[in-house]
């Protein structure tokens, strides 16, 4: 006996060719990396009609400079983040948490488009992107189109996209990356991340973003904490001051007091590293 | 029903399969490449990883019909002409291997690092097999054989090292 249940299975060699199958099928599920899809087939009661395998979209493949952006390719595999230059070396919060995703053949295997396609609220990839700046390029059989990260994270989710790519500006930026894992059934699961990226010059910090991934909700922009470390105003934060500051956004973040502690510990660690730079 | 033609241990096979059959069950059930094994079956303990163009990944969490013009290994193609794979040979002198149950896997996860970066740290081999879950060795002893096989694999680079 087979451990999944029948579906008919499609590996369409084209975007086009995908988008119409999206279309024309009943109940389609579309399949990237396959470690949350073919995992989450397995204990599921809805199942889908059709299983639309990404891997053979030229389309949906590479890591290219585009003008003043890098586009990486929704198929791109978590490995491939780390060992390329253009996003290892430039994006080290990027990075960093792509290291940090499952073990060596889940990073073989797992795809950018497919942690952010998975909307799972404890992916690590999200936070890190919003903090860098990431827009999702999206297509359907409609339109295509460019959005930034948290918009589309925060919009309803539509069965008939294809997320093509990931735009990250291409600009010299520090960024930090912290994350917080407690253990379930022998298995590390995300508990916090902190995702941090400035532009860091003679008068301090500008552009700064820093994002938190509660792992309860979508990951959240921390604008109480930016409004503190801007310019040159971090050199003096105190820990009340990093408190009143996360507090500012308690309503989105809604942080429990555990998650509230590692946060505080994770931004003095961040201000001592930003002193450092 | 899918026609795939896949390589599996260097040699071409032109099978069909079924849409929603995974790899693991093709080349364990159908095929009989018994050192692919099931386990978890949840992507965590590794048992079940085969290489597929060079990199280790889960035959557990990939369909059949995703390999169509892929190249496949398993642990039995390590082998050739009776004679051990040099990983597979530093797993036994080194007693890296007790219950067994873990060790194909182990074996191939190295193999696909070794295949990358022929003279890894501890570090580096630590994390290769970070996928692989062991319950007997401890790891030490693993580890250790990673290292003794990439010395017998690459002997002149080493030489060229020590030099």
């Amino acid at each position: 006996m087979s451990i999944l249940k029948d579906f008919k299975f499609h590996s369409p060699d084209s975007l086009s060719q995908a988008l119409e199958l999206l279309d024309k099928t009943r109940a389609p599920l579309l399949l990237a990396g396959g470690t949350f899809a073919l995992n989450t087939l397995k204990k599921s009661s809805k199942y889908p009609s059709d299983v639309i395998s990404l891997k053979k979209i030229p389309e949906l493949k590479g890591i290219k400079v585009k003008g003043k952006e890098l586009w990486i390719g929704s198929m791109t595999c978590i490995d491939e983040l780390i060992g390329s230059k253009l996003t290892g070396d430039t994006f080290p919060s990027l990075k960093d948490a792509a290291l940090k995703l499952g073990t060596t053949p889940i990073r073989n295997m797992a795809t950018i488009g497919g942690n952010i396609a998975s909307r799972f609220y404890w992916v690590d990839l999200s936070a890190v992107l919003i903090s860098l700046g990431a827009r999702v390029e999206a297509a359907s059989l409609e339109e295509k189109r460019i959005v930034d990260l948290d918009k589309f994270l925060a919009e309803k989710s539509s069965k008939k996209v294809i997320i093509t790519g990931i735009l990250l500006p291409q600009e010299e930026r520090c960024s930090y990356y912290f994350r917080h894992t407690r253990t379930v059934q022998e298995v590390d699961v995300p508990t916090l991340g902190l995702a941090f990226s400035c532009i860091k010059g003679k008068e301090g910090l500008s552009d700064v973003r820093a994002v938190v991934n509660t792992t309860l909700s979508f990951p959240v922009i921390l604008k109480g904490i930016v409004s503190i470390l801007k310019n040159s105003e971090y050199k003096n934060v105190k820990v009340s001051d990093i408190r009143e500051a996360i507090l500012k956004d308690a309503e989105s973040t809604k942080l429990d007091e555990h998650r509230l502690a590692l946060l505080v510990q994770d931004l003095e660690k961040l201000i001592e590293l930003l002193k450092a730079v | 029903m899918k026609k795939i033609k896949v390589e599996i241990n260097k040699k071409l096979h032109e099978l069909e399969v079924c849409d929603s059959e995974l790899l693991i069950e093709l080349l364990r059930d159908r095929l009989g490449f018994l050192g692919t094994k099931y386990s978890c079956l949840e992507g965590d303990c590794g048992v079940c990883t085969v290489l597929v163009n060079g990199k280790n990944v889960l035959s557990c969490l990939m369909l059949a019909a995703e390999v169509d013009g892929a190249s496949v290994t398993t642990i039995e193609g390590l082998a050739e002409n009776g004679v051990l794979h040099p990983l597979q040979e530093a797993f036994i002198d080194k007693g890296a291997v007790q219950c067994g149950f873990c060790t194909p896997g182990m074996i191939l996860a190295a193999k696909a690092l070794l295949d990358q970066n022929p003279h890894p740290t501890d570090e580096q081999i630590e994390r290769a097999i970070d996928g692989n879950l062991c319950r007997c060795t401890g790891y030490v002893k693993i580890v250790e054989a990673v290292k003794d096989a990439s010395k017998k694999i690459n002997p002149n680079d080493q030489i060229s090292i020590s030099k």
